[in-house]
């Protein structure tokens, strides 16, 4: 948990620092990657929750979803059909889902306490 | 215990990176400040693209006609320096006027378009107004050729101006009133070639009309006249609007 804090606040604090721009024709895809990472992330937190986090399948879906996501949404650029709504609506979706079951967690765990 | 540490502490870089990219590209992403515009499909892409080129195209006409203005404003200038007066530039722009208004006999190179109608024999069932040349054809050819960049066109020697009448006269067609017969000869000041090409072009007017025989020579010449505009002045009611006068 403070592991991949760390990392994140290191990274946005890299982010800020160092001069990278992003190039307008590749924002689409980079947009479309970080919603599919920030998936990732969310069920990371819940399979943490439910003790049934596994690094590898975290790993390979971090980078492989943000992949595929940027090479759909490129294929939709190149076929004239906005593809990337697809990856907007699944990862949207689950995203929500996977907030849910840590939301419904935390309440639990917090009755618990009192 | 060294086996159990070890995997821990993959598992801490792995996670470590993991983060570190995904802060990394969350910044990158809200740093470049995107305002999607909707998506941009080829379509829009095309459209967009004719846009600019539209856009291009006026601009540099209108650059074109600066430049235009620019150098009537140094001749006049270069006149009052000369001879004190601006007088010989403006008759030297009346001239201009008088020939763009078709009162003065132009010159240039051009095509000459005969239309005659159709010696063929007709059918029992065919119509024979597609064997004859209306005012319609006149009209249908006029437009072409002005559509392909003639400066200036006459027909059978009576010059075309801006409010030209060509109407059906029976078996004659009349031209600002005064009758005319076959054969039709339009005389159009331009670019040979290309009124050439965009008059024999495929489905074009004239090529549709050789399809009923109606006869038809398209001849490019190196230099042709067109007379001046004689008849009666047109403009009676047609007033200057003064400086602030709205409606």
């Amino acid at each position: 948990m403070i592991v991949s804090l760390g990392g994140l606040i290191l990274g946005i604090v890299l982010g800020f620092l160092l001069p990278v721009k992003l190039p307008v024709e590749f924002s689409q895809y980079m947009s479309v990657a970080v919603l599919a990472a920030l998936d990732s992330v969310f069920g990371g937190i819940r399979t943490n929750i439910e003790k049934t986090f596994d690094i590898n399948i975290f790993i390979s879906g971090f980078f492989g979803n943000a992949i595929l996501a940027a090479l759909l949404t490129y294929l939709g650029d190149k076929l004239g059909v906005p593809m990337y709504y697809a990856a907007i609506f699944a990862f949207g979706v689950r995203l929500f889902q996977n907030f849910a079951i840590i939301r419904r967690y935390i309440i639990s765990s917090l009755k618990k306490n009192d | 215990m060294g086996l159990n540490n070890m995997k821990k502490a993959s598992f801490n870089i792995y996670l470590l990176i993991s983060a570190l990219l995904f802060g990394f590209a969350i910044t990158i992403v809200f740093k470049a400040n995107l305002s999607f515009e909707g998506i941009v499909t080829i379509q829009k892409l095309v459209e967009m693209e004719k846009e600019i080129k539209n856009s291009t195209i006026e601009n540099n006409n209108l650059v074109k006609s600066n430049l235009e203005v620019l150098e009537r404003v140094k001749e006049y200038e270069n006149g009052r320096e000369n001879t004190g007066s601006v007088l010989n530039p403006m008759k030297k722009e009346l001239k201009g006027m008088q020939m763009i208004a078709g009162l003065k006999p132009t010159s240039g190179p051009g095509i000459i378009i005969v239309l005659n109608d159709s010696d063929q024999e007709a059918g029992v069932n065919d119509n024979l107004d597609w064997f004859l040349i209306h005012d319609i054809d006149v009209l249908e050819v006029v437009n072409e050729l002005r559509a392909s960049g003639a400066e200036e066109i006459s027909i059978n020697d009576e010059r075309v101006m801006p409010n030209t009448s060509i109407r059906c006269g029976g078996p004659t067609i009349l031209i600002d009133g005064k009758r005319h017969a076959t054969p039709y000869v339009i005389k159009a000041i331009g670019d040979p070639k290309a009124l050439e090409a965009s008059v024999l072009a495929p489905d074009s007017y004239i090529d549709l009309l050789e399809y009923n025989g109606i006869r038809v020579s398209v001849q490019k010449v190196e230099k042709l006249v067109i007379n001046p505009y004689i008849g009666p002045d047109k403009q009676k009611y047609l007033k200057m609007v003064e400086d602030g006068e709205t409606k």
